[in-house]
């Protein structure tokens, strides 16, 4: 199979105005198109910044200084603006509510938002709309006033706004953490779908079950330096771990303190596997 | 969901026609009255458009207004009719307070020309969804930033309100005391600036940054979902108003 590079980054460091510390740390890696990447590290490791950086609002909103490049599709984002990055790379950010714009009656009309600066035709707007409300379950809201909808519908309906656009790649910032179990769900369950269509995914997440689930490659940050970056069976099975302030599945945890691994000396990180390695030995 | 529209559902004609036309038609009760100057101008302005606003079915809505305006118009008419400066002829008088003939006039034509006033704006707005009026405006050229602020305010200051609301019930619910006195009620706000102003804040960014992931700010000439509310008649009508203001000014120089 021929797997084609969707992001590369290289050296990228960034230091945000009036701070005298680096939140990104002289960061390089690969993404191929296609694939789930979970980001994870404690507060403050620099998850958001470097999300940020992918859209290229870091450092175009918030100016500072920047070094480094960071390539996604061929374009050099830092030096395009985020406008038109926009069409290459969308960006979902944690709080649904500031998502909204404010300035569309119906959840319809909010996805057409982007639509409408990009300048696209009626028709061709209608066609995308229709075809992401339905992919994100939100065809039956349509006509709501987006601010009518529940938390998870509002986060959907953001996505929608941003998968609208046909981004080659998606990039959420703790989607669920300001939702209820439910909606974090909900939300979980249509990333995992635009995933398996084969949308290039990163997701920057605190729920370590999820990431274990849906990753094909976690990159571990601290302090804004780029740990780690391996399959999530190898990230969690890291003796250090814990220093870098994350904690592992449950499941994880379970086998560490059973000491089960697998044959090639990683604890499993999901139910499933350690359900498997349980039967096994006992 | 709050929204501080003031647009009431109906399908009137008055509904269908567009905003622009609507519009000019608000200017031209504006402008012809004070061009014309005459009493019967006012006059014939009032009774077009209290018609529409009966017409469009939402004359239960301007009534307040006018109740309203009315007690401060009550002013105009004591004041002109006692001190208007061409004051000659006396009307009637109480007591010893003598009421004028030309102030009273006046004062009618003043108030005629403050009613149709209120008759049309409230056409325009109550029969006119504002993202309606807002996008007929961005396509005739008012920048789409300003009309996202302004389309934008309407649904997010409730919402901003509802923030504060919630943060209150949260300060109440740790025994701050937000009821009473009104130095009690200054004491109780204090605490409450500080979250709602940074929460605030930090919601602007975000929203600053959700914007522009959304190619807000894109070279791109835009586009429009809603082609609008298209009227047949549009054109024909706001030809045919422009022309009236031409003909008053005409007619006005002529005299
Ligand atoms: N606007 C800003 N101005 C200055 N410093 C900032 C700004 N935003 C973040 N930082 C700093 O940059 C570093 C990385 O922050 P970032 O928000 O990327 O962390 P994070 O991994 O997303 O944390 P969290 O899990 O809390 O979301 C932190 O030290 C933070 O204090
Ligand atoms: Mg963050």
């Amino acid at each position: 199979m021929f797997f084609m590079k969707i992001i590369t980054v290289e050296h990228l460091k960034y230091k945000y105005p009036l701070s005298d510390k680096l939140a990104l740390d002289d960061i390089s890696f690969e993404i191929e198109q296609g694939e789930f990447i979970g980001i994870i590290g404690q507060n403050g490791a620099g998850k958001s910044t470097l999300c940020q950086a992918l859209v290229g609002l870091v450092p175009n909103f918030y100016k500072g200084s920047y070094g480094g490049t960071v390539l996604v599709n061929g374009i050099n984002v830092s030096k395009t603006e985020v406008s038109e990055v926009a069409s290459h790379v969308g960006l979902v950010f944690q709080n649904p509510f500031n998502q909204i714009t404010g300035s569309k009656l119906t959840v319809y009309e909010e996805v057409a938002f982007g639509l409408e600066n990009l300048g696209l035709p009626v028709e061709e707007m209608k066609r995308r709309i229709d075809n992401v409300l339905n992919l994100l379950g939100l065809y039956e809201f349509r006509d709501k006033n987006p601010f009518d909808l529940s938390g998870g519908q509002m986060q959907r309906l953001a996505i929608a706004g941003i998968i609208a656009m046909q981004p080659e790649v998606i990039v959420l910032d703790e989607p669920t953490s300001q939702l209820d179990p439910q909606g974090s769900e909900e939300v979980f369950r249509v990333v995992q779908r635009l995933s398996e269509q084969g949308m290039t995914i990163v997701m920057a997440e605190h729920k370590m079950e999820k990431i274990a689930a849906y990753s094909d490659r976690v990159m571990l940050l601290h302090d804004g330096k780029l740990i780690d970056f391996d399959i999530p069976k190898k990230v969690f099975s890291r003796e250090d771990i814990e220093e870098y302030g994350v904690i592992t599945p449950v499941y994880t945890r379970i086998c560490k303190n059973l000491d089960i691994k697998d044959e090639n000396g990683f604890y499993p990180i999901t139910i499933d596997e350690a359900h498997e390695r349980l039967e096994k030995i006992l | 969901m709050r929204t501080l529209s003031l647009y009431q559902e109906g399908d009137s004609i008055i509904h269908k026609i567009d905003p622009i036309t609507k519009i000019i038609f608000v200017l031209i009760t504006i402008l012809i009255p004070i061009i014309m100057g005459t009493l019967n101008s006012a006059f014939a302005f009032l009774i077009i458009s209290l018609t529409l606003v009966i017409i469009a079915g939402v004359i239960k809505k301007v009534l307040p207004i006018v109740g309203f305006t009315s007690i401060i118009l009550v002013t105009v008419i004591i004041i002109q009719g006692l001190y208007y400066f061409n004051n000659r002829t006396p009307f009637f008088a109480i007591g010893t307070v003598v009421f004028y003939k030309e102030g009273l006039l006046y004062a009618l034509e003043i108030i005629l020309r403050i009613y149709s006033i209120i008759n049309s704006v409230s056409l325009l707005m109550f029969t006119t969804k504002p993202s309606d009026l807002v996008e007929a405006l961005v396509k005739k050229g008012l920048s789409p930033r300003i009309g996202y602020v302004f389309s934008s305010v309407l649904q997010i200051i409730p919402q901003m309100m509802s923030t504060v609301d919630t943060i209150i019930d949260a300060q109440r619910s740790r025994g701050m005391e937000v009821e009473g006195s009104f130095s009690r009620r200054i004491r109780a706000f204090i605490p409450l600036i500080g979250p709602a102003v940074i929460s605030s804040l930090i919601d602007t960014k975000e929203r600053a940054m959700a914007l522009e992931v959304r190619a807000f700010n894109s070279r791109y000439k835009k586009t429009f979902l809603n082609e609008g509310t298209t009227f047949k008649y549009a054109d024909v009508m706001q030809v045919s108003l422009i022309s009236i203001l031409i003909i008053s000014i005409v007619l006005r120089f002529v005299h």
